[in-house]
């Protein structure tokens, strides 16, 4: 059961520093578009 | 084809059946990115009042950084949301969930939604009592250190006198939530000018913060914020819920470094509770949308981050541990200004600002979550999971006051359940907040394999493998929040109890009417196929519908008060001129992240009404068009929808909450803003007692009293005698005469202009109380009683003039 308990908490550890450094990328490739959004020209709005 | 909604063109004009256009879509007035944002920080700003104190109590001195992580985490589930938002599908929250997930995990999903809507009231009103009752004891104290309490009271209160804090809170929740639900029920509108007025009013106060606190720092130094390793994590017994006393908890330092430090997180994450609104507002968002959607998202990001993570920080770094959790551990922000460098009454009086400040954003938030709830349930029930019987429309207001008692209900139950803790209600907060986004990012991630259809931005990095996308950015978000929901779990025993019961009460509810609604909604749809063909069409086009300009545009809401309908038809050839009757369905402000589908917006109620009206003009022998709009504010879509047909007459029911002058005020102020080109139109309004009042909507030649025009004539007759103005016209004076006055207002004769203005209102007020008829006929109605875009009214005592017979 011990074991068990332990082997569940590595698990949630590992989705939540593997999900934390992918939400590192995507708050670093989203900042650089934020920028681009909040300074770039209005003709960029393609979507 | 089983289903009878069919596209416009595709329509069989020879059918038997009445035929009801039902357009797509919602008539919106389209707000600007600022104010979205606005709307959007009323809610999130709300938790920078309350978060910091709760996880401090939770995880201990280094709370801050776990505030400051979870802001930085909630640029990525606003990029998730914004995702949400630019997909094109139809259909209530609950449909695009279960689209994803299934029908369970759906109601699951919305029930952890509604539990974090109805909590955003009691957390925010008994937060706004905290501040409010730390005040005046802290104006006690000051009082009493100075000397100014009488000894007599301070015998009968044995010291300094003191509120009971908590009681206080539970008070003013309780009353602030009573306030709005009588809002709610009368169906006052949600004002995104009023949203960007609080929040200019917050930015006041946090750059005054920010600033007195950098100086403060410099001044007197700082206390260090521990940095967020596992040994620096000091969980109270409450913060370990079910894990308290376990080896987990025992080891959380030396073996389980990264499960205390996710514990912490969970304990801040109700710091970016509120960010679900960034979806609410999307649909209003002028033009061009995802562009102006992205930039509110940031300037919400960015603004939160400063706000709630900074401050969180400057909390620790200023206000003396001995104070900071045993005595401001509800009113953070308020301890802050008390900190601060300065004299004692200067700090007072901006912990005083502080307090006003936050009774406006929480009892704003309290506001939004009576909308958000009341908005999301509506949309269940047009979801069909609700029955119809919560959407019962109001017999006065016509508002949805069913489901605005449930909310209201819970919430007040809630406020007295708490005794006014804060952090017992942040705890629980902090569930429906983590629950909701989870469901909403699993449900993102299944989409992306699920939904090929049209999407306005993707979160990334995105890999392709084999032409197979991998959607690395949405994963990442996704197990972040899964994994910390997980753990909260067992970490906040009564919000997990509390949620739980919720969540399945909820669930069994909708699981329940859901059932009864499968056949209810089999026998409506069999008998709307017998009656009505329904048209679908996007956007409401004269030409789309068949109908000739010149039109006369009925507005109906209740299926009981249809006189105004009759009167128009005694008086209309349907040969001569179109009648169309229109429905705007009211498209509530919360969980309005996508459209609704041509069903949803064609209810059963509507079906009730539209078979009424069809009744009234059969006993007239008349044909009528039928109309349902989609509409957020229901004056735009009434102006929408009469310039689009280009109707000459817009004939409505006197309401039960305005009077025939503040429903043409509300609709002269709607026609304002609409862009070019557009049309004047008459409005008329028929009393219960078939009285009509008659108002000019949109720029028109002013009716002129019989004084004046003689004044003109006599200028007239003056001025032609001088050499060479023999051929003036009477117009030329005029025109003269406007230009002056135009050139006078601009310049420094304002003042004088408008207090001779003022004069003339007074004498027009005083004379309709002598019982003088400032509305007769013919008679000009004075600016104050006149919308913008009419300048006239008349009063037609009798039912002389057909409506559109006055063009």
């Amino acid at each position: 059961m011990g074991m068990l308990v332990a082997l569940g908490v590595r698990v949630l550890e590992t989705m939540f520093l593997v999900g934390g450094i992918g939400s590192a990328i995507v708050l670093v490739l989203s900042g650089i578009e934020d920028i681009e959004t909040l300074f770039g020209s209005e003709d960029s709005d393609h979507h | 084809m089983s289903s009878p909604f069919q596209p416009a063109p595709t329509a069989s004009a020879k059918s038997n059946r009445v035929r009801i256009v039902v357009a797509t879509s919602v008539m919106l007035t389209f707000i600007s990115y600022w104010r979205a944002a606005a709307i959007v920080l009323n809610d999130l700003g709300s938790s920078a009042f309350y978060a910091g104190g709760i996880a401090e109590q939770a995880v201990g001195k280094a709370a801050p950084w776990f505030i400051v992580a979870v802001m930085l985490f909630s640029f990525t589930v606003r990029a998730v949301y914004v995702e949400s938002c630019s997909m094109f599908v139809r259909g209530g929250v609950y449909r695009v969930v279960k689209e994803a997930l299934g029908g369970t995990l759906a109601k699951i999903s919305v029930s952890a939604l509604m539990f974090d809507y109805i909590l955003t009231g009691p957390i925010s009103g008994v937060s706004a009592g905290q501040y409010i009752a730390g005040l005046i004891n802290g104006i006690f104290l000051t009082a009493d250190s100075h000397g100014w309490i009488p000894l007599a009271v301070h015998r009968m209160f044995h010291g300094t006198p003191q509120v009971n804090v908590n009681w206080t809170s539970v008070v003013f929740a309780v009353a602030v939530t009573l306030y709005f639900w009588w809002q709610n029920t009368k169906g006052i509108q949600e004002s995104s000018e009023k949203a960007l007025r609080v929040m200019q009013i917050t930015t006041v106060m946090v750059v005054l913060l920010l600033g007195w606190s950098v100086v403060t720092l410099m001044k007197q130094g700082y206390h260090p914020v521990p940095l967020p390793t596992a040994e620096n994590l000091k969980f109270s017994q409450e913060a370990l819920g079910f894990l308290k006393h376990t080896d987990l908890a025992r080891n959380l330092a030396s073996k389980f470094a990264i499960l205390g430090i996710m514990i912490a997180f969970g304990h801040a994450v109700l710091a970016m509770s509120g960010e679900e609104s960034l979806a609410q507002v999307n649909r209003e968002l002028a033009h061009p949308k995802l562009r102006n959607l992205k930039r509110a998202a940031i300037i919400i990001a960015i603004y939160s981050f400063v706000f709630t993570g900074l401050t969180s920080l400057l909390f620790v770094m200023i206000i003396p541990d001995s104070v900071r959790v045993p005595i401001y551990k509800d009113n953070l922000i308020a301890g802050l200004a008390m900190y601060l460098v300065g004299p004692q009454i200067l700090r007072l009086l901006f912990r005083v600002f502080v307090v006003m400040v936050g009774f406006l954003i929480l009892s704003g938030a309290v506001n939004t979550a009576i909308i958000g709830s009341n908005g999301v349930l509506n949309r269940v029930s047009e979801d069909g999971v609700l029955t119809d019987w919560f959407r019962h429309p109001h017999r006065k207001y016509g508002t949805t006051y069913r489901i605005i008692n449930l909310v209201v209900f819970l919430q007040l139950f809630t406020i007295l359940a708490s005794r006014g803790n804060v952090y017992l209600l942040g705890e629980a907060y902090a569930f429906g907040v983590i629950w909701s986004f989870t469901f909403n990012s699993l449900a993102m991630l299944v989409l992306r394999f699920k939904y090929k259809g049209e999407r306005g931005w993707k979160v990334p990095p995105n890999l392709y493998i084999g032409g197979h996308e991998i959607p690395l950015g949405l994963a990442s978000v996704f197990m972040v929040l899964l994994s910390t929901a997980i753990v909260n779990l067992f970490t906040k025993s009564v919000a997990t109890v509390a949620g739980v019961s919720f969540a399945a009460a909820f669930f069994l509810i909708f699981t329940v009417s859901e059932r009864v609604n499968r056949r209810k909604f089999a026998l409506a749809e069999r008998q709307m196929q017998e009656h009505f063909q329904l048209l679908q069409t996007d956007t409401v086009e004269r030409t789309g519908l068949g109908i000739r300009p010149g039109n006369l545009l009925v507005t109906v809401r209740d299926y009981n008060t249809l006189s105004h309908l009759k009167w128009a038809l005694e008086r209309i050839d349907t040969k001569e001129q179109d009648v169309v009757v229109m429905s705007a369905r009211l498209s509530q402000f919360g969980a309005a992240a996508y459209d609704l589908a041509t069903e949803q917006i064609f209810s059963d109620y509507e079906q009730r009404l539209f078979t009424r009206a069809v009744s009234v003009a059969e006993s007239f022998g008349k044909h009528i068009s039928l109309l349902v709009v989609p509409a957020r504010d229901v004056w735009s879509a009434i102006v929408q929808t009469a310039n689009n047909l280009e109707s000459s007459a817009v004939v409505s029911g006197l309401s039960s909450k305005m009077t025939a002058q503040e429903q043409a005020f509300e609709l002269g102020r709607a026609w304002e803003p609409m862009p070019e080109p557009k049309r004047q139109f008459v409005l008329q309004i028929v009393h219960p007692n078939m009285q009509v009042d008659t108002f000019h909507i949109g720029p028109h030649t002013p009716s002129m009293k019989t004084e004046d025009v003689h004044l003109v004539h006599r200028l007239w007759l003056n001025i032609t005698r001088e050499p060479g103005l023999d051929k003036l016209h009477h117009q030329d004076i005029l025109t003269e005469a406007l230009t002056r006055f135009a050139r006078d207002y601009a310049g420094r004769d304002r003042d004088e202009i408008l207090r001779e203005l003022r004069k003339t209102a007074g004498k027009m007020v005083r004379t309709r109380l002598l019982g003088g008829d400032g509305g007769s006929a013919s008679a000009s109605a004075s600016p104050s009683e006149s919308p913008p875009g009419s300048a006239s009214k008349k009063r037609d005592e009798g039912p002389r003039s057909p409506p559109g017979v006055s063009r």
